[in-house]
């Protein structure tokens, strides 16, 4: 069910328990956690926190900690799937849901007991009426035992009448029933609908965030978190352009809320204390913490403008820093070591240049933290160094040593750590270009008719990076966008990408992720998740459908073929 | 000291009193040893009395491994009068000084399991699962133990 109040309904809950907290590895979560932490150890709640990388690994950790805990929170995980079918917990276990996922399975919005969902009530939920999807069987039964009450009661009269009685009860009978499958029918239908779309709700962090705040105990640390979490939404793809400037300005509330002490002249805050600013900044990844050329090349957004992988691009780009006056030496320089005069109007001189070369969104509105006179950081900025750590293929480290890491650099004292993140995250990053660029240059992506596909080989540079669902996602979304701008095939541009990239080499296995297609105004529903699920049963192939998205598989490399032509099938 | 005297005075009346500083300097490198062995000894000792303040009561079985039958007499008595000391202060009750050596800053503290270490007990019959790298908040005095020993790290955020 839905938690209308929830503080009384979850956090005094919980407050004199122990709990067990289960986090899915993704930003938003990660922030999420950070601010639920945060408010457990301000009330001395004892929890244990264990990272769950999938389905399979939520069911290993509540195997191992159902004897010991009754209360689980679940963060971003477990809302899209009838949890008490997966888990079969006891009676007494009672689950928090703080999940983005959507649609919520119906079970788990209509059980009253055991299961509470910690979500917004969002307009755009729809969750289907109880009746039309749930009916009790007893009076359907009842209603035949009746009728064969009165056959037999029947019997007594004479035979005449006991016909007429047999016949009515027949017709009620079948009444009954054709009504009962026309309902069943209509039950499938309304279903369908509703899970045929995967999409994302409001940010963890930020429903976090506002339970802190009904409860007066938001600090300045938790809203920088809660900024992360919705940004790391936009970043991933995971809401539209509208939600997210919504969002903005609920958070930008709280920010002047919270800044309202630093206007004050006489009390002013010392600099070293953290200050959240609004900023209607760049869209140039990084491009504080690296030179403004390289973050040129390297963000998306201006890389399918100028279309950078092409000489025309690179030409048009130099043309463009000409007509802003910025010598090459200068933005090739790292960013804090440029000339003060060029860095104080850099923004609109940007802007005013973008406008002339097509780009009209290249400010977005976000936040900024600064503390110290060193450390200033965007929200972006943190997220990327954050997905970075946390997909982290480098060293041989298992996925909860990585979810640790990227954990800990979201708190402020762990700067060291949220710098190693940034420098892979430009790693990344770069490695995301070199390879949209090689794939657009050899034609890699191949239109199947009803989507596009496009398989990535293994001895591919910098593969490994892509084997993890965040990475490839960004990969996927920056491939898209890149091809959308780059072919003159109409019909190609509304069509959505399915991306595959090798998993594991030993075991032959390929991540297979979906994502729809690019449109100025896309709501980010995915129907892939379906579409994947339906395909894999119809070709028996051996896939795994392990992430909390559901557009995310793993797939046997041998049934690539018999799988993909299911889906080519399924969906035209 | 008394065998050397006697060593020496049949050295006299055998008449090789030439061999009166070898004795001498037999006797010093004998008493040299002694001190020795007796430092090396003592300082083991130290090394035990310090073993309780660390694991507890009881060690485990690699370090009594270790230990000679008169060492672990030894330890025994030690934990006993530590034992009888601190029923003595504190009251009733008496006050368990093994606890809080560093002065602690918060009730519960955040802690992180660096190994699998199974499940852990606690006082109340609460159960916790300590896997790799899941985390924890737990009260102080709970976790003093398990961090001494290097399974839980101490998160400061």
């Amino acid at each position: 069910m839905f938690v209308t109040d929830i503080r009384k309904e979850f956090y005094d809950v919980v407050v004199n328990q122990r709990v067990a907290l289960f986090v899915s590895p993704d930003i938003d979560a990660l922030c999420a956690c950070k601010v639920l932490q945060a408010l457990f150890h301000c009330d001395q709640v004892q929890y244990t926190l264990v990272p769950v990388a999938g389905w399979q690994d939520l069911g290993t950790a509540f195997m191992e900690h159902k004897e010991q805990y009754q209360y689980f929170v679940l963060i971003n995980c477990g809302a899209n799937v009838d949890l008490l079918e997966t888990l079969q917990p006891e009676e007494d276990s009672v689950f928090f849901i703080c999940d983005t996922h959507r649609p919520a399975d119906v079970v788990n919005v209509y059980n009253d007991t055991q299961i509470k969902l910690l979500i917004k009530q969002d307009d755009d939920l729809g969750v289907p009426s109880y009746d039309d999807i749930f009916r009790d069987d007893e009076e359907d039964e009842e209603g035949d035992g009746d009728d064969s009450g009165n056959e037999s009661d029947g019997s007594a009269e004479p035979s005449g009448k006991r016909r007429r009685y047999d016949e009515d009860a027949l017709e009620r009978r079948i009444e009954r029933q054709r009504a009962r499958r026309e309902w069943e029918a209509r039950r499938r239908e309304i279903l369908f609908d509703y899970e045929q779309y995967e999409f994302h709700g409001t940010s963890a962090a930020l429903v976090m965030f506002e339970l802190a705040w009904v409860m007066s105990k938001d600090t300045k640390d938790m809203l920088w978190w809660s900024v992360i979490g919705v940004t790391d939404q936009w970043i991933h793809d995971k809401i539209p352009h509208m939600k997210y400037v919504t969002d903005i300005a609920t958070l930008q509330r709280h920010v002047s809320r919270h800044n309202h002490r630093n206007e004050d002249e006489e009390n002013s805050l010392s600099i070293d204390c953290m200050r959240i600013t609004f900023e209607y900044d760049l869209r140039l990844v990084l491009y504080q913490h690296w030179s403004l050329y390289e973050s040129i090349c390297n963000s998306c957004y201006t890389s399918c403008s100028f279309k950078l992988w092409s000489i025309n691009g690179q030409k048009k780009l130099q043309e463009f820093l000409a007509d802003m006056g910025l010598p090459l030496k200068q933005v090739r320089q790292k960013f804090n070591s440029m000339d003060m005069t060029i860095k104080e109007n850099l923004r609109e001189v940007i802007e005013e240049s973008a406008n002339k070369f097509s780009m009209k969104d290249i400010r977005v509105q976000t936040f900024a933290v600064h503390f110290g006179f060193k450390n200033r950081f965007l929200a972006s900025d943190v997220v990327h160094a954050a997905a970075a750590l946390l997909e982290n293929v480098e060293k041989d480290e298992t996925p909860t040593d990585n979810f640790i890491k990227a954990l800990d650099c979201l708190s402020r004292s762990n700067l060291e750590r949220l710098h190693l993140g940034i420098d892979l995250a430009k790693k990344k990053l770069k490695a995301i270009q070199q390879t949209v660029a090689s794939c657009i240059c050899t034609n890699l992506i191949l239109s199947q008719g009803p989507f596009l596909y496009c398989h990535l080989l293994e001895g591919t540079p910098d593969v490994k990076l892509f084997s993890k669902p965040l990475a490839l996602t960004l990969l996927c979304k920056y491939l898209l966008k890149t091809f959308v701008c780059s072919t003159r095939n109409k019909r190609c541009k509304i069509l959505p990408l399915i991306m595959a990239a090798p998993l594991d080499v030993e075991k032959g296995t390929v991540i297979v992720l979906g994502i729809p297609p690019e449109s100025e105004t896309s709501d980010k529903k995915n129907f892939f998740g379906r579409a994947f699920e339906k395909a894999a049963e119809s070709t028996s192939s051996r896939t795994l459908h392990d992430h909390f998205d559901t557009s995310v598989i793993e797939l046997k490399m041998e049934d690539r073929g018999k799988f993909l032509d299911a889906l080519i099938t399924l969906l035209s | 000291i008394s065998f050397c005297l006697h060593n020496m005075n049949e050295a006299k009346t055998e008449g090789k009193s030439e061999l009166i500083p070898s004795i001498k300097f037999r006797h010093s490198c004998l008493l040299r040893n002694q001190r020795c062995i007796a430092a090396y000894l003592y300082d083991r000792l130290l090394r035990i009395r310090a073993l309780r303040w660390e694991y507890g009561s009881v060690l485990p079985t690699t370090i009594r491994f270790h230990m000679c039958a008169e060492e672990m007499e030894w330890f025994n008595q030690y934990k006993k009068s530590l034992a009888t000391y601190m029923r003595s202060i504190g009251g009733e009750e008496g006050l368990d000084i093994t606890q809080d050596m560093k002065p602690p800053k918060s009730l519960y503290i955040q802690v992180r399991c660096l190994k699998d270490h199974g499940e852990f007990e606690i006082d109340d019959g609460t159960v916790i699962l300590l896997k790799k790298n899941s985390q924890h908040f737990l009260p102080r005095w709970k976790c003093e133990q398990l961090i001494r020993q290097g399974v839980l790290e101490h998160v400061i955020s």
